[in-house]
């Protein structure tokens, strides 16, 4: 995958892009870049990938000028008009996920299937959700892994060794995360998942802590036509935890 | 120097095992636990020592503003100085302050603080807050991505209600109001403000800009505060800022006696209850997003500065209740003993960190109301007329006319500063 720093709009966006085939976007999740993970490789084997970093991750400029969800939105239909391949894949991983579900309800003629993987986006007063901002270390890699041990798998656009920088990096992302998660990860999304037209996929790995599997159901029930997956042995990140199992449901519903 | 009365309106009536429980003072405390009977009480005695302070000669009273906790039960300040303001004469009413993300509209702010300000005949300093990310972002629920922005925005909005003569129309980012047009208007054009910080360099640019007043208000003291007040006085020199002490507010726990081992005696407990069952989730304490970046990189580079005369073991033995009373003293966390020791050491305080305006904690934790008001008469007759002639040279912009003129004729001291001479 190139790492390459391009503009949307008048943001900056740092992206890993690489491989050949149909158009599949891919948003990552609330902590971070996974930079040049083995997943996105492994993708870029059928497909043509675009993995842009969110606004106000890392090196990416323009969290200041969002300010509602429909922002997001159509920063992302703004990247795939870009784009100009026509409608893409797209893929959206936990706050990757409301910000793809988003996009695809704004934009139904640009999206051909969606993947939503561990989606945020929904509040269920029955089932709350971890708030995951104050999660102690030894709390969150519980919630996060069905292992703790798979966090030695986890990629990162961050590879420096200062230790400084790196807290700055997790505040920045973080941070740029509360302006959609915070208090509570809902910004109305769940009155427009009818609109969201492509074929959509829920995948949800067992042991996340993270997101309920209520919410996947929640998902799954307010999208026409979508189905779900269940992934064993894998928490909020399945696509490290147990790769080939999602890649696998992944390729077969892109097929 | 100028003194203004402060305390945290602490809960007095904890279980003793709160703490070994594991119970949490603030954002998510266990209502089981506060008796509303008793919380009126403490509310009552609250202002019955500001009244007492008001005629000690105290410069100003100051109220402040927290959410859903024990340790400073006071949601609205602005109730509490109504209760000032209308029943004390001379001290101004130091409202520090008022969270501006919170208010919405904000207008409200500008509303009670110019009410207050007619209700006190123009002694009220209108104090700014981001509010700490226990109130502003987990009670009140603000994203801490946005709590600088809508202070900002809020401040702008406060500030020019109270100055323009026509009604106008404000559209902000978070706040959209078609016709603001105050009343009342505060008697004052525009009260002083202040902005308290805790090291942020936006905070320090604004504070220099506008010619607030800033204020470092921790309760760790000298040794604690004393690498973020320096580089923020070098901060303000290299940016060509004023350089007057009266623009720098500093809290202080003072313990007052007739002497050294009567402070000890009277008040040892209620400084361990003040220390220890302010417990807070340490993931509350510093969520992402509420620190720029920017802040991040400067505070690693001079809170380096100066940490060896108190580690971080020392403000954990603190916090824990585990020092001796006159360790907390050493370390600076208190300022204790008789007023001869007491005034000797807040000039050294004030001098060294440059403090013209001294926030003193004259209440902690369970401490006995009469303790209290013997701690607030001395500091007013035997502390406070000793250091008026500190810093006396500058003018003092930032504290208000009316309350200066009425503090002047009753506290000792003053008259012979140069700028009362005239």
């Amino acid at each position: 995958m190139t790492m390459t720093m391009s503009k949307v709009g008048s943001y900056d966006i740092r992206s890993w892009s690489g491989g050949s085939g149909a158009p599949l976007l891919y948003l990552h999740g609330f902590e971070q870049h996974p930079g040049d993970a083995p997943y996105l490789q492994k993708l870029a084997g059928k497909h043509s990938v675009i993995a842009p970093e969110h606004p106000g991750y890392g090196e990416s400029t323009g969290i200041e000028d969002l300010q509602h969800i429909l922002d997001v939105a159509l920063h992302y239909r703004q990247l795939v008009e870009d784009w100009g391949q026509g409608p893409v894949d797209v893929i959206g991983h936990s706050l990757g996920g409301m910000f793809a579900a988003e996009f695809a309800a704004v934009s139904p003629h640009l999206v051909r299937k969606l993947v939503l993987v561990s989606p945020y986006g929904l509040w269920l007063d029955a089932e709350p959700a971890p708030d995951p901002f104050v999660l102690p270390p030894d709390a969150m890699a519980g919630a996060k892994w069905h292992d703790p041990a798979s966090a030695a798998a986890e990629t990162s656009a961050f590879t420096d060794d200062d230790k400084g920088e790196q807290a700055v990096f997790r505040m920045k992302n973080l941070g740029s995360a509360t302006k959609f998660m915070w208090p509570i990860p809902d910004r109305g999304l769940g009155r427009r998942l009818p609109y969201i037209k492509a074929p959509t996929l829920v995948i949800r790995g067992e042991a996340d802590g993270l997101v309920p599997d209520a919410y996947a159901q929640a998902f799954t029930a307010g999208i026409e036509g979508a189905r779900s997956e269940r992934i064993a042995a894998a928490g909020h990140l399945p696509m490290v935890e147990q790769e080939a199992a999602f890649l696998k449901v992944v390729e077969e519903f892109l097929a | 120097m100028k003194f203004h009365w402060f305390a945290e309106v602490t809960y007095p009536k904890l279980p003793k095992d709160f703490v070994e429980r594991g119970e949490l003072n603030w954002v998510k405390p266990n209502p089981a636990l506060f008796d509303p009977r008793q919380s009126g009480e403490m509310y009552r005695m609250f202002i019955r020592l500001m009244q007492g302070a008001d005629r000690a000669g105290f410069d100003g009273l100051a109220v402040n503003e927290h959410h859903q906790g024990g340790f400073a039960m006071t949601p609205s300040p602005n109730l509490l100085a109504a209760s000032l303001a209308s029943s004390t004469e001379n001290a101004a009413i130091l409202v520090i302050g008022n969270s501006l993300a919170l208010y919405n509209p904000p207008i409200r702010v500008a509303e009670e603080m110019a009410y207050l300000d007619c209700l006190s005949d123009g002694r009220v300093i209108a104090g700014f807050v981001f509010g700490t990310p226990m109130d502003s972002v987990f009670a009140y629920g603000n994203p801490p991505i946005e709590v600088r922005e809508r202070f900002h925005e809020a401040r702008n909005l406060i500030l020019r209600s109270w100055q323009e003569q026509k009604p106008f129309a404000f559209n902000g980012k978070y706040t959209k109001l078609r016709y603001v047009d105050l009343l009342p208007r505060p008697v004052q054009k525009r009260p002083p403000v202040w902005v308290p910080g805790t090291g942020s360099v936006e905070t320090w640019d604004l504070v220099i800009d506008e010619s607030y007043c800033y204020g470092h208000l921790s309760f760790s003291g000298l040794y604690s505060a004393k690498p973020a007040v320096d580089a923020y006085w070098e901060y303000c020199d290299k940016s060509g800022g004023d350089m007057n002490p009266n623009r720098m507010a500093f809290t202080q726990i003072i313990c007052c006696a007739e002497t050294d081992a009567e402070a000890e005696a009277r008040y040892y407990d209620a400084v361990k209850y003040f220390y220890r069952m302010n417990t807070v989730d340490p993931q509350f304490t510093s969520p992402p997003g509420y620190t720029t970046a920017k802040s991040m990189r400067a505070q690693k580079t001079y809170l380096t500065i100066g940490e060896s005369k108190l580690t971080a073991e020392d403000k954990m033995r603190a916090a824990r209740g585990e020092m001796s009373f006159w360790e907390y003293d050493e370390k600076g966390f208190i300022i204790a003993g008789s007023p001869e020791r007491v005034r000797q050491r807040v000039r050294e305080l004030a001098t060294d960190l440059r403090i013209g305006q001294l926030i003193a904690c004259c209440h902690v934790g369970d401490l006995a109301e009469e303790v209290a008001a013997e701690n607030t008469r001395l500091m007013g007759e035997q502390v406070i007329p000793h250091l008026r002639d500190l810093w006396s040279e500058y003018p003092d912009h930032w504290t208000p006319e009316t309350s200066q003129r009425r503090v002047a004729a009753i506290s000792p001291g003053i008259a012979t500063a140069p700028e009362f001479a005239k």
